[in-house]
């Protein structure tokens, strides 16, 4: 995130898109509606009649993967009204007028056409952030997964960009991260391309200065990327896989291809808390310690790193991830340091290697106030990002073209499958399932449909439905509810045992970033007996309520 | 917040469409739905809050506060029968059997169940059934009510003010008309410091209880520069004893609706809102008539009274809820909102109906003006005696020969009011003790039935003068219990909001029940119920959130003060004799 | 900004800034001011009135919570005839409970109606009489509510309202008949309530309690409480942990936490016991004869480290990959590029973030 969470409440301008937030981020949530009470607006972009639509002033229903043409056409609104910030896109941006020509195709009725949001609604958002003081984009994974994933995101940076709400309070362009650590693996260097503090491994400096902090030659290659290291697997060039807390059978798309990458492995090292099915491919299962069993750090969405602490015993032997690591590394004879006595050292590493960490330590980042970069020890910490200059020199205004999702509704797939969470299911349900209470609340998967496509297909509430799509197919139970839109249909990922969604989620990915398309699969959808066992009962157990996972 | 109601009520649409463009349409869609439903159908709920972006938890939780907002259809109604002061001085026992069996012409179920007092403690005892109105005091006299039968106020002699032309037909705009009303909405409009000025100096005080200086007040809205403004009349008269407002709107509604005209046009609010108390079927159909009258004779409308000025007067009704009389309650109320009182300050002239700056005075207040600018205000000072102002209308009821409504000059005596003008007990005995400002301004006893009825000479005694209804006790009524039937009240109409008074109220009941119980034999779980008393009074006048529970101890205190040894008596567990009797030793 | 203004406090003279309480001058001034209706996180109520003052040229006293300092104002805190008050209101909220054992105060924490009894040095029995509200047992798995407890503080209503925006409950009926429901009175599973939980730590009775506690404290032991961070999505709310004996009992949210300022949801809130789970692995295990086979660390680990050298030696480094967590700590992470990077030397490492 550009901005901090607290300041979202003086936020007077919200425009969140593809972020379904009272249900995934529901305490960031609470931070727009307070916002709201405070008399700001809230304009809401997603295909679905999610919760956080019902507080908005304007709820734009677009169309599965048309961000960028809505983006654009509002763009282009603000540049005709006269909204953006001159000042700002002459001092801090460039490429202001190629944009400016590129986006005359983009009128508000393409935009209509495209999205099928009415093109006033259109025009009073782009106005309404435009004119705003400050102005915040909030968005998930409803703008980055798409094959035009990167497209999405820079289409609102524009929108940032020239109307200067990036480097400022209570404004920028925040993506809410879904897993409570995923940026702390970034900021560690688990990435490809980067050393720990998003320093590029292709730079020969750095890796220069890595060389000397490790002792070792390194590549001067960046790496593949986790969906490219799959299909490697499959043609065999890649031998040997360590999987760290991830339940990676379940979680990409298209499950039979990622089957048949982990057993293509000749050795497959899966450490987790669990015997996950990703776990039960493996040669080696290491068992890992909880959170609650270890000490480390978390770094939030808004680049916030705060400390967890051991309250708790692992079972048996089970142990801190790094100190796994770190013991097969002493056993590999490298040369390289591996002799850490605890977490504290492990970080005081990191900080040492990373500029943005480079001001931290275990005392320092005890209250959790801080958001990286935080150069040195007297650093306040950043907040707010790109206050007064980027960090490359002039933010460029990027030329992008509407591509529609890779597959769309046909005579033999008519229906539009989107994915996502609900609130008291997280991702594939490994924690909240086996938490007391919450098969309660959730007892299993369920499609959401709308009734007139419901009555079309002749579905009573409660009903089972194969639901195939060119990678495969799934069952469950139907439930028919107004939430997504008439042809739209919903599923989670939460119940993979009964309901594998992945097994037919769409495996395109963004060209860029390698983000498959989960938001976006043609799928058919028809009736089926009841499995053996199971009567055709409401879809949600009475009282558990139909409304409680659409109502954050 | 859910936004989508399944399956849409048409009815429901036809009336938020019809309504919404309105003023606080709030109480009236949702009387209008239950006239029409018979009740508060949830869809048609859902729909209310929809489209009062109310969330439909906090709206059913604000239904619930109301007596007669009803969630459950109820084809057949109820009988219900006000179980206060005044009515329990009557065997309400046989009044129940005998209204069961009755022939009144309506259906009920046979259920008897109590209300709150609904203003009708001239012609007790009051008995509801649907939206009808029977009273009868006795098995055998259970007639319908109705507001052509409404009492007119009985002859004093004394010069009036309120009711100087109350007996002669000002009811109809032309009898108004015709005895000089609606002149003053012109001098309001031409020269409106002029009128708060002729009101300062009259010494009108607002007479729902408070007494605050009316030209003030005004003076005050005047000199906001916020708008919209709003002229409030509160007409929720709810307190037991208390039923002069009833009469006056009855008899004379144009002096009210002038009232009201004179504040818009001095302040400059072009919307009165008389929010009326939902007992008060006859009125709410009377006075709409005065209203349409008067708006069709241009008094009231987009030019009232030719000043080239908008002013428009709607009625809402309550739902029956004391509270909703404490002034913020009922700006709560009018918008929807749970109506517990607000914090004060800031105070309804600069923060009222929807947080904007809003008039609100009592119907007696607004009834007074007309006169006020027609007489003079020096005319209105002089009628009242001493260092008092003008004159002010008290509900007597109770053991008296004629109850009714008495306008008598402020400073008057209490015994010339009951003995004088309202012809004292019907069968001679003596008065034991009389209740004040309806029931919360505690007891004035026999002995001190001299005093001046104003307000210092009430407080004085440790009572106090209130909204003027007055409810007379004989020599034969038990005093302890008459205390417990005003707490009692009190403790069935607080709010909830307060701990003091939430839990005060109704430990105070049980305690005095206790005590009468314990005369009869039970034995008393209280070592020290004086002390106890004494504790909770303290609290509750105290640490209360407003008047409701701030005046409470008024009733425990004088009660302690005029019949301490009957008290004694209970707590050691003899039975008292008669009071009569025990008066006369 | 206005400049810092006076007033009197106890006869000391504190200063104040413009929109201050008296009551939050008081607390922060070190003076014991008692409340029951009051939360930091909510706008002041003003109901229980245990925080009320003397206020100079006042006739009775304020409740300070809903009183805003003035300039010039003089206040005392604590006289005889306030504490007198307050000692009598304590007693009848006291009163309108049962007299059984709090399960709140038994497993959880003191709660603040007891804390104040025990403060005042008071009980329930002066002011016995009727106990207000109804029990209610609502069958979701989370929340125990026996409103038998309430004291109609409406915390509950007020933090679903003004903190969660979920609006679920609601105050019913007036008076001493005050009640808390959903909307048309149903079960909260099926009403807006996500089942939150914050209600229960707004709570200050035995009303409303968290179901995963209660019954945990007549079990022996020290119950030691650990700050930490949720380990669901990327908000990063503090919360506190409860451990006894090195067994997770249950979370309470942190109310000075920087994210969520008291907030959790329900996943926060109750979705913690997945680490007590029976599923958990307790031994490194290696696939023999097709089966994986709990083994000791040494041999899972030297068994992996010769396993990675030999593939290392045979395909090269690039016939390697590392995929690291987005939800165990970062420590993980750093080690395991580090080993990507400087042991198997390639930069053939990941992270979830992509699916």
């Amino acid at each position: 995130m550009s901005n901090s969470i607290p300041e979202i409440e003086d936020c007077p301008m919200m425009l969140c898109v593809g972020t379904n937030m009272t249900e995934c981020h529901p305490i960031i949530a609470l931070r727009v509606k307070k916002a709201v009470r405070k008399g700001a607006k809230l304009f809401v972009v997603d295909p679905r009649k999610i919760p956080l639509a019902e507080l908005a002033d304007g709820h734009l229903q677009i169309q599965l993967g048309s961000d960028v043409a809505l983006f654009n056409a509002m763009a282009k609104v603000i540049i005709d009204e006269d909204l953006h910030d001159k000042e700002y896109v002459e001092q801090r941006t460039e490429g202001f007028e190629e944009l400016k020509k590129h986006l005359e195709s983009f009128t508000l009725e393409y935009a209509e056409e495209i999205s099928g949001v009415p093109k006033d609604l259109i025009r009073e958002c782009a106005i309404e952030y435009g004119s705003a003081e400050r102005a915040g984009i909030y968005y998930t994974l409803g703008i980055t997964e798409h094959i035009c994933g990167v497209s999405n995101v820079q289409s609102l940076c524009n929108l940032a960009l020239i109307t200067g709400n990036l480097g400022k309070r209570s404004a920028g362009v925040n993506p809410l991260r879904g897993q409570n650590n995923i940026q702390g693996a970034g900021d560690a260097g688990a990435l490809p391309n980067n050393y720990p503090g998003f320093q590029d491994v292709t730079s020969a400096e750095n890796r220069e200065k890595f060389e000397k902090a490790w002792g070792v030659p390194l590549d001067p290659d960046k790496g593949i990327t986790k969906i490219t290291a799959l299909d490697h697997a499959v043609d065999g060039r890649l031998k040997a896989m360590w999987i760290c807390g991830e339940n990676t059978l379940v979680t990409d798309p298209d499950v039979k291809h990622t089957t048949k990458a982990l057993e293509s492995l000749d050795f497959f090292v899966v450490q987790d808390m669990f015997l996950t099915d990703t776990a039960q491919k493996a040669h080696v299962v290491f068992p890992a310690a909880a959170f609650t069993e270890v000490d480390g750090f978390f770094t939030n969405s808004d680049r916030r790193i705060q400390r967890i602490r051991k309250a708790s015993d692992p079972p048996g032997e089970a142990k801190p991830d790094w100190w796994i690591i770190a013991e097969v590394a002493k056993r590999m004879e490298s040369g390289v340091h591996f002799e850490y006595d605890s977490s504290r050292e492990v970080f005081d590493e990191l900080a040492s290697v990373s500029p943005i960490y480079a001001g931290l330590d275990y005392d320092r980042i005890d209250s959790g106030e801080l958001h990286w970069p935080v150069p040195d020890h007297d650093h306040p910490g950043t907040p707010v990002l790109h206050e007064g200059e980027f960090i490359n020199g002039k933010g460029k205004l990027q030329l992008l073209d509407y591509v529609p999702p890779s597959e769309n509704p046909d005579d033999e797939y008519p229906f539009y499958l989107t994915t996502g969470r609900r609130l008291p299911t997280y991702h594939t349900n490994t924690m909240t399932g086996r938490s007391e209470g919450f098969r309660i609340l959730v007892p299993n998967e369920w499609l959401e449909i709308h009734p007139r496509d419901a009555e079309k297909l002749g579905f009573e509430d409660g009903d089972w439905a194969r639901i195939s799509s060119r990678r495969g197919d799934v069952t469950t139970r139907i439930a028919i509810t107004r939430t997504s839109p008439v042809g739209t249909v919903f599923m989670s990922f939460a119940f993979p045992e009964e309901t594998l969604t992945n097994n037919i989620t769409n495996p395109d990915v963004d060209p860029i970033t390698e983000t498959p398309e989960f938001k976006v699969a043609a799928v058919a959808v028809e009736r089926i007996d009841a499995p053996a066992g199971f009567s055709a009962e409401p879809a949600l157990r009475e009282g558990s309520g139909r409304d409680l996972p659409s109502h954050g | 917040m859910k936004s989508e109601v399944e399956i849409q009520d048409p009815v429901t649409t036809g009336i938020l469409d019809r309504l919404m463009t309105q003023p606080a349409p709030f109480l009236e869609v949702l009387h209008a739905i239950q006239d029409h439903h018979g009740y508060l159908p949830e869809n048609a709920l859902k729909q209310v809050a929809d489209r009062f972006k109310i969330p439909i938890s906090e709206l059913y939780g604000t239904v619930t506060f109301y007596h007669f907002f009803q969630l459950e259809p109820k084809p057949i109604p109820d009988i219900r029968i006000c179980e206060n002061s005044t009515c329990c001085l009557h065997d309400l026992e046989a009044i129940s059997s005998e209204v069961v069996d009755a022939d009144l012409g309506v259906a009920h179920s046979g259920q008897v169940e109590k209300i709150s007092c609904p203003g009708r403690c001239d012609t007790p005892v009051p008995i509801l059934v649907g939206e009808k109105f029977f009273h009868g005091a006795r098995a055998g006299a259970v007639a319908e009510a109705t507001a052509a039968e409404m009492l007119l106020p009985p002859e004093t002699g004394l010069e009036e003010c309120l009711f100087r032309d109350i007996r002669d037909g000002v009811g109809t705009l032309d009898g108004a008309l015709a005895h000089g009303a609606w002149q003053g909405p012109a001098m309001a409009a031409s020269d409106p410091q002029q009128v708060i000025a002729q009101l300062k100096e009259s010494g009108l005080t607002g007479r729902g209880g408070a007494g605050f200086p009316t030209g003030v007040k005004w003076e005050a809205v005047k000199n906001e520069s916020r708008g919209p403004k709003y002229i409030i009349c509160n007409a929720d008269e709810s307190e037991v004893g208390c039923f002069k407002d009833r009469v006056l709107m009855a008899h004379s509604p144009h002096a009210m609706l002038e009232g009201m005209a004179c504040a818009g046009l001095v302040t400059g609010a072009e919307i009165g809102i008389v929010y009326l108390r939902w007992e008060y079927p006859e009125i709410l159909e009377s006075l709409q008539i005065a209203i349409d009258e008067a708006t069709r004779a241009g008094m009231l409308g987009e030019d009232a009274c030719g000043t080239g000025i908008p002013f428009h007067i709607l009625i809402r009704r309550g739902a029956g809820a004391y509270i909703c009389g404490e002034e913020t309650s009922l700006l709560n109320s009018l918008e929807g909102k749970h109506p517990f009182p607000r914090e004060k300050p800031p105070f309804p002239t600069t923060h009222g109906l929807f947080d904007l700056p809003t008039v609100v005075n009592n119907v007696e207040t607004f009834c007074a003006v007309p006169a006020i600018l027609e007489k003079g205000a020096a005319w209105f000072r002089d009628l009242g005696l001493g260092e008092n102002a003008g004159t002010r209308v008290f509900s007597v009821s109770g053991d008296i020969t004629r109850p009714g409504n008495y306008e008598v000059p402020v400073g008057t005596s209490l015994r010339e009011l009951l003995d004088t003008h309202a012809g004292g007990t019907p069968d001679g005995k003596a008065i034991q003790g009389v209740t004040m400002a309806g029931i919360s301004g505690g007891f004035v006893g026999a002995a001190d039935l001299d005093v001046a009825l104003d307000p210092a000479s009430l407080t004085e005694l440790g009572a106090m003068l209130g909204a003027g209804g007055i409810i007379v006790h004989d020599e034969s009524r038990c005093m302890i219990q008459a205390a417990r039937e005003s707490m009692h009240f009190l403790a069935q109409e607080s709010c909830g909001k307060c701990f003091p008074c939430r839990i005060g109220t109704v430990r105070v009941t049980e305690l005095l029940d206790e005590l009468i119980d314990h005369s009869t034999g039970n034995p008393v779980i209280r070592s020290h119920p004086l002390e106890e008393l004494a504790d909770l009074e303290e609290v509750l006048g105290e640490t209360s959130a407003c008047g409701l529970g701030l005046a409470a101890p008024f009733i425990t205190k004088t009660m302690k003060k005029y019949w301490p040894d009957v008290l004694q008596d209970y707590i050691e567990g003899r039975r008292p004799e008669r009071q009569g009797e025990r008066d006369a030793k | 900004m206005t400049d810092t203004m006076k007033m009197q406090l106890d006869g000391q003279e504190v200063s104040f800034t413009e929109g201050e309480t008296v009551l939050e001058v008081a607390r922060r001034e070190g003076t014991f001011v008692p409340t029951l209706c009051w939360d930091e996180r909510l706008d002041p109520y003003g109901s229980c009135r245990l925080c009320v003052v003397e206020v100079e040229g006042r006739r009775i006293p304020a409740s300070s919570c809903t009183l805003e300092a003035e300039e010039g104002m003089v206040v005392r805190t604590g006289s005889d005839k306030l504490r007198k008050m307050q000692s009598t209101l304590v007693e009848m909220v006291l009163s309108e409970n049962p007299g059984d054992e709090c399960p709140r105060c038994r497993d959880i924490g003191t709660c603040e109606v007891h804390e104040l009894a025990e403060q005042f040095d008071v009980g329930r029995e002066r002011f016995l009489g009727a106990i207000s509200n109804a029990s209610k047992e609502d069958s979701n798995p989370f929340l125990l509510r026996d409103y038998d407890r309430c004291i109609s503080c409406f915390r509950c209503v007020r933090i679903c309202a003004e903190v969660e925006g979920d609006y679920a409950i609601t105050m019913t009926g007036r008076g001493w008949n005050k009640g808390i429901a959903t909307a048309f009175g149903g079960p909260l599973m099926g009403s807006e309530c996500t089942l939150c939980g914050q209600c229960i730590y707004t709570c200050p009775t035995g009303a409303l309690a968290d179901k995963k506690m209660v019954g945990q404290g007549s079990i022996p032991g020290k119950v030691e409480e650990t700050r930490s961070i949720c380990p669901y999505c990327g908000t990063g709310c503090s919360i506190n942990l409860h451990a006894r004996d090195g067994k997770m009992i249950g979370v309470t949210p942190a109310l000075d936490g920087p994210v969520n300022e008291g907030a959790l949801c329900v996943k926060g809130q109750f979705g913690f016991d997945f680490v007590n789970s029976n599923d958990r692995l307790t031994m490194p295990l290696v696939r023999k004869e097709g089966q994986l086979t709990p083994v000791s660390w040494d041999e899972a680990l030297d068994y992996t480290a010769q396993r990675f050298k030999s593939i290392r030696a045979e395909h090269g480094p690039k016939a390697f990959y590392a995929i690291a967590s987005g939800r165990a700590p970062g420590e993980g992470a750093y080690m395991l590029q580090k080993f990507t990077r400087a042991v198997m030397n390639s930069n053939q490492v990941d992270n979830c973030s992509r699916a």
